[in-house]
């Protein structure tokens, strides 16, 4: 009965449950993070297992279903990223939940991504994927009801578009399980390139790609789905949006990967290839181009720390998208890599917020300011966190956007190619903005006395951190495991070097290349005379004196010229659409309720006789 | 660290022929800036060129009469330069107060404010006359005599007592804070 | 080993010094359109000279001082993976992505240093910086997509060594129009009139420069001089086939030449930037990025498209 796939999956659940019931101060925070590296450590007892079997299998029978769950190449990467990135999450929040509550859903929520990472069949996948959905809405609405109603409402919707989808496919095939739907649906496709009858017809596939679009890009924050995303990312416990935007998010990405499993080749022969790409995968790349634009510029103009790393977030799961729809062995590899990328250096960054607020207690950043030299621990790892995201070599943001700009050029896609080119740039630009709104400049007299990190959140920050600097060194690691998942050496070259035949990149000789140009301009810098430190006020001001009480720091619209750019296409926003379709719906609403259902028991009695008597002409 | 007498002479060739200006023109003087600078006395020939910025400045051009409101300016952005910085003042104002010798707002005799190492009499000195000036600043710089930034950081207090018997104490943060409640009014109005 | 040591610092030593010289070049055509004599050519080397020889520094922190010395270094990384004729050492690595990023990191560590010593120009010349790199992002993206669509690879120096047989990139339509692109964005890169934004001097101060003095600007100056000799150098070996002369029996010979035509093809590219920045006034950021994004983003796109055709 006890399998290590379900420790796996429910060891966290347990210990969320179990610190929910002691919640006792100290005791609950052992226990959660125990319930953290449990599976975190299976995992990596897992990858041995791996290196001798293709697959762990395990499947239950449950109230007439049988779940079914696998641990294989694929999953086993994203599982990994949860177990990590989860665990440094769940290390962050022994400083950051405030109480049990907290532990206990953010632990559901691991359980929740976990299982979806691990099911082998519909059921069991749409199951664990409505716990992540509950749990990470139940932790958004203890601090934003307005926000999580948002995400609820977004959810509810994308997971019904799934359960259409999954009847659909149950309807037609008979089997939930992925290994006989993906049989099918090949040998599908196998009779329509014969010319025999196909048990889908066009429509069908068409209403079936579309509704896990739908499900999964809701999860993914896919344009023009990601409206929930920056209130739910931005109002909840910032320890916990790292698990949030880090790997809950991945679990959309894997379902793209899930419709390219079981539908791939069903939706290739149905709708055909455009260029290198399958059409149905150019839609989500073109959709996942779109959304790096649209994230980064929205990043850019905001104003709240938590907002912006939102929105960043969002922009940098349109990379893997991109990468997934172009639909190559090696860019579904490029985004699986970005995949781990973004989780370690977001996961760091969101762990980075959380300080950040847990210390100053601030969000905004025209309160902040010059907390480089009281939080240096802080500022370090967002350095490495910074040059990781802006894609910087030699850290593993480089690594994998450079894999990812390769895999789509070299397929000749230039709009992508033009699409991804501008949100590496747009990156520099937000980023810059939290450099310098929180980092750098005059300090605020408030933020005085601001501490650095407390040790979990230190731990935690470090340990991605590392990662981030290790991967990106050493970028083999990672494309190793990616090249186990397709049984071939996509991406050749050694443990330091990515060799594609077609382009080539060396972490190690970066590395070196770049200590030795540091190390010939330092000469130069200890060859100069010795420098005098000087305060925030002593700067050229045009010669005029000033004093603390100036304002020195472009605190509020640092970027007003490309708000002012982008003025027009700043006035559409799919936000606003929602809520006034939202606003129509409730009056349609109001006003059936008003004539309709208006509580008399007389009219109800009409309604009746009426349906009654329409089905009596009908000859029922 | 490293013993740099031996280049000396290349560092003093070097600054003599690379002085930045900062473009802070002071007096009405600053009008014979541009044709200094442009084509017809191109000044650019000896390496100098106006820079905005005083950190990276060396040459601080006074150019005309200094009234105290300035001079506060001056000193701020004087201070900023980093050492070796020159001054050359520009007219006859700046030298003994030129035509304003006994205006009640024009400080007289600006080198007991900074140090000043060449000065150009006129009013105004033509183009010629500050050329000729330059000249002699790079003489000086050559040979070594152009050395008030030294003067100023040895005399610092001759100096400093000077500027606090015109200004009073305190004067930098007096002066700063006089704007304050100017700029939070101008907040109120904008809201 | 020692034999790259020793050609990385012959690299090194001959690009620093070309790149002073075309520091020197730019100011002296500039005059010499403005009409006047002009410093002499070994002007920015006898600046550079004064600004370390400075007696006083100043700084800002730790970053401060960092940034200006990662600045530098990143650009000698540029350099060191971008095809100088014969002799340079990690071409096999000069990827095209690579160099594109590599030449755009020297600007963060300059932005880090600027935003850290708290000078609101500084700060504003940041935010202008950047806008600039945003809105020169596309039809560079689309420039770079295009050549790598044409030749299929992604390796500059197979790039140039493809060039030897099929011609100049610029003899191509699609990359006829890409290199039209870059050239103008090139303008930007180099900080020259009408993309001289973030600089702006006496508008913002030299913006992000405001703070730097004494050995921090002397870094920036090589720094400049190094990137300045990178930028001109990677455009002339991408778009107006780079140099491999093979006529001379001696290798030293050969290289000798190839670095002369070079030369040759970076000064062409320089003097186009100049003569474009001396006849233009200055735009605003939001002018400059509406421009970017309209006419170089058409072109590229239109050479990025037609080459994956």
């Amino acid at each position: 009965m006890i399998n290590e796939l379900m420790i796996i999956i429910f060891a966290p659940l347990l210990a969320g449950v179990l610190a929910w019931l002691l919640d006792i101060k100290g005791i609950r925070e052992a226990i959660g993070v125990i319930g953290a590296a449990i599976p975190l450590a299976y995992l990596i007892q897992a990858y041995q297992t791996l290196s001798t079997q293709p697959s762990i299998q395990y499947s239950i029978a449950l109230a007439g279903f049988k779940f079914e769950f696998l641990l294989y190449q694929i999953n086993w990467i994203f599982a990994m990223i949860a177990g990590v990135v989860g665990f440094a999450a769940v290390l962050g929040m022994v400083s950051t939940a405030k109480d049990s509550y907290e532990w206990l859903f953010a632990l559901i929520s691991l359980t929740g991504v976990l299982g979806v990472f691990l099911a082998d069949d519909l059921a069991g996948f749409f199951i664990f994927w409505e716990v992540m959905t509950f749990a990470s809405f139940m932790m958004v609405l203890k601090y934003n009801r307005k926000a999580s109603l948002k995400y609820f409402l977004l959810s509810v919707f994308g997971a019904y578009a799934m359960l259409i989808a999954i009847g659909i496919i149950y309807a037609k095939v008979g089997a939930l399980d992925f290994a006989t739907i993906q049989q099918v649906l090949y040998q599908d496709a196998m009779r329509g390139a014969f010319g025999t009858d196909t048990l889908f017809s066009r429509n069908e596939m068409i209403l079936v790609f579309g509704l896990f679009l739908i499900a999964f890009g809701v999860k993914a924050g896919m344009f023009p789905l990601h409206v929930w995303a920056p209130d739910a990312y931005s109002e909840t416990n910032q320890s916990y949006t790292a698990m949030f935007s880090g790997v809950l998010s991945k679990a959309g990405v894997y379902g793209m990967l899930v419709i390219y499993i079981l539908l791939g080749t069903r939706l290739m022969y149905e709708f055909g290839k455009f260029g290198a790409a399958p059409k149905f995968g150019y839609i989500i790349a073109l959709l996942g181009g779109l959304t790096i634009i649209v994230g980064g510029l929205l990043a850019a103009l905001q104003e709240d720390i938590r907002k912006l790393f939102a929105y960043s977030s969002i922009s940098q799961i349109g990379y893997i998208l991109v990468g997934i729809g172009v639909g190559t062995a090696l860019s579904i590899e490029a985004a699986i890599y970005h995949a781990v990328s973004h989780a370690l250096f977001k996961g760091l960054f969101f762990l980075i917020v959380a300080t950040i607020i847990y210390r100053t207690g601030k969000t905004e950043f025209k309160d902040m300011g010059g907390l480089a030299e009281k939080m240096p621990i802080t500022f370090a790892m967002a350095f490495v966190a910074i040059l990781s995201l802006a894609g910087i070599p030699p850290l593993v943001g480089f690594a994998s956007k450079w894999l990812l700009f390769e895999a789509v050029i070299h397929e000749n896609m230039p709009i992508l190619g033009g699409m991804i080119f501008f949100g590496s740039a747009i990156g520099f630009v937000y980023l810059i903005r939290f450099t310098y709104a929180v980092w750098f400049g005059q300090r605020p007299t408030d933020l005085d006395d601001t501490k650095d990190a407390p040790l979990p959140l230190a731990i935690a920050m470090g340990i991605l951190a590392l990662l981030n600097v290790v991967f990106g060194i050493a970028p083999g690691l990672v494309a190793k495991e990616l090249n186990k998942i397709f049984g071939k050496e996509v991406i050749g070259g050694t443990i330091y070097e990515l060799n594609l035949g077609f382009g080539r990149y060396n972490g190690l000789l970066i590395t070196i290349w770049l200590v030795v140009g540091l190390v010939i301009a330092a000469i130069i810098y200890f060859l100069g005379a010795k420098v005098r430190k000087v305060p925030v006020t002593d700067t050229y001001q045009a010669g005029n004196p000033v004093t603390m009480e100036y304002n020195l720091t472009i605190r509020r619209n640092f970027f007003l010229p490309l708000k002012e750019t982008l003025a027009f296409w700043l006035r559409i926003s799919f936000d606003r659409l929602y809520q006034d379709i939202g606003k129509w719906i409730e009056d349609l609403a109001e006003t059936m309720r008003h004539y309709i259902y208006n509580g008399s028991v007389q009219a109800y009695a009409w309604y009746l006789a009426i349906v009654l008597l329409i089905l009596a002409l009908w000859g029922v | 660290m490293v013993d740099w007498r031996l280049f000396e002479p290349l560092f003093e060739f070097a600054r003599k022929r690379s002085l930045w200006i900062v473009a802070f023109c002071t007096g009405c003087g600053g009008i014979e800036m541009p044709p200094l600078m442009t084509s017809r006395y191109d000044l650019e020939r000896f390496g100098m060129m106006p820079n905005p910025a005083p950190r990276m400045a060396d040459l601080f051009l006074i150019t005309g009469y200094v009234t105290p409101k300035t001079l506060k300016r001056i000193i701020i952005t004087y201070e900023m330069q980093p050492d070796p910085k020159y001054v050359l003042a520009h007219g006859s104002c700046p030298l003994n107060g030129g035509i304003y010798w006994d205006a009640y707002n024009a400080i007289k005799h600006l080198d007991r404010y900074i140090p000043v190492d060449v000065v150009i009499a006129g009013c105004m000195p033509r183009p010629e006359a500050v050329m000729d000036g330059i000249k002699k600043l790079m003489e000086m710089i050559e040979n070594g005599t152009a050395d008030g930034w030294k003067r100023y950081r040895e005399n610092y207090e001759w100096y400093k007592k000077n500027q606090d018997e015109l200004f009073g104490e305190g004067w930098r943060e007096r002066e700063a804070r006089r704007w304050i409640p100017w700029l939070m009014d101008k907040k109120k109005k904008e809201k | 080993m020692l034999m790259i040591a020793v050609k990385a610092f012959l690299i090194l030593l001959y690009a620093t010094f070309m790149g002073f010289m075309f520091m020197g070049i730019i100011r002296i055509v500039t005059a010499r359109i403005h009409r006047r004599v002009g410093p002499p050519i070994y002007q920015p080397i006898l600046d550079t000279i004064k600004l370390l020889s400075k007696k006083s520094n100043i700084t800002h922190g730790l970053i401060y001082d960092f940034g200006v010395i990662y600045a530098l270094g990143a650009t000698i990384l540029a350099l060191m993976f971008i095809p100088l004729g014969g002799v340079s050492i990690l071409r096999a690595y000069g990827d095209l992505i690579l160099i594109t990023f590599l030449l755009e990191i020297p600007m963060l560590g300059i932005m880090f240093a600027a935003m850290s010593s708290g000078n609101p120009w500084a700060g504003l010349g940041a935010q202008r910086a950047l806008l600039t790199l945003l809105a020169i992002q596309v039809p560079l993206g689309f420039a770079i997509v295009a050549l790598a669509e044409f030749y299929g690879t992604f390796s500059t120096y197979e790039i140039v060594m493809a060039q030897q047989t099929v011609g100049w990139s610029i003899t191509h339509l699609p990359l006829l129009l890409a290199a039209i692109a870059y050239d103008i964005v090139l303008q930007a890169m180099f900080g020259k009139e009408p993309f001289d934004i973030m600089i702006a001097p006496g508008e913002i101060s030299l913006g992000p420069m405001v703070e730097f003095g004494g050995k921090h600007m002397g870094i920036l100056q090589i720094q400049h001089a190094i990137a300045l000799f990178a930028e001109t150098l990677f455009f002339s070996n991408i778009f107006l086939g780079g140099a491999v002369v093979t006529a001379f029996a001696s290798p030293i010979l050969n290289t000798i030449a190839s670095l002369a035509v070079l030369l040759i093809k970076q000064l062409a590219v320089l003097m186009i930037a100049i003569f474009i920045g001396v006849i233009f006034p200055r735009f605003t950021i939001d002018q400059a990025a509406r421009f970017y994004w309209k006419w170089p983003t058409i072109i590229a796109a239109a050479g990025a498209i037609l080459a994956a055709l």
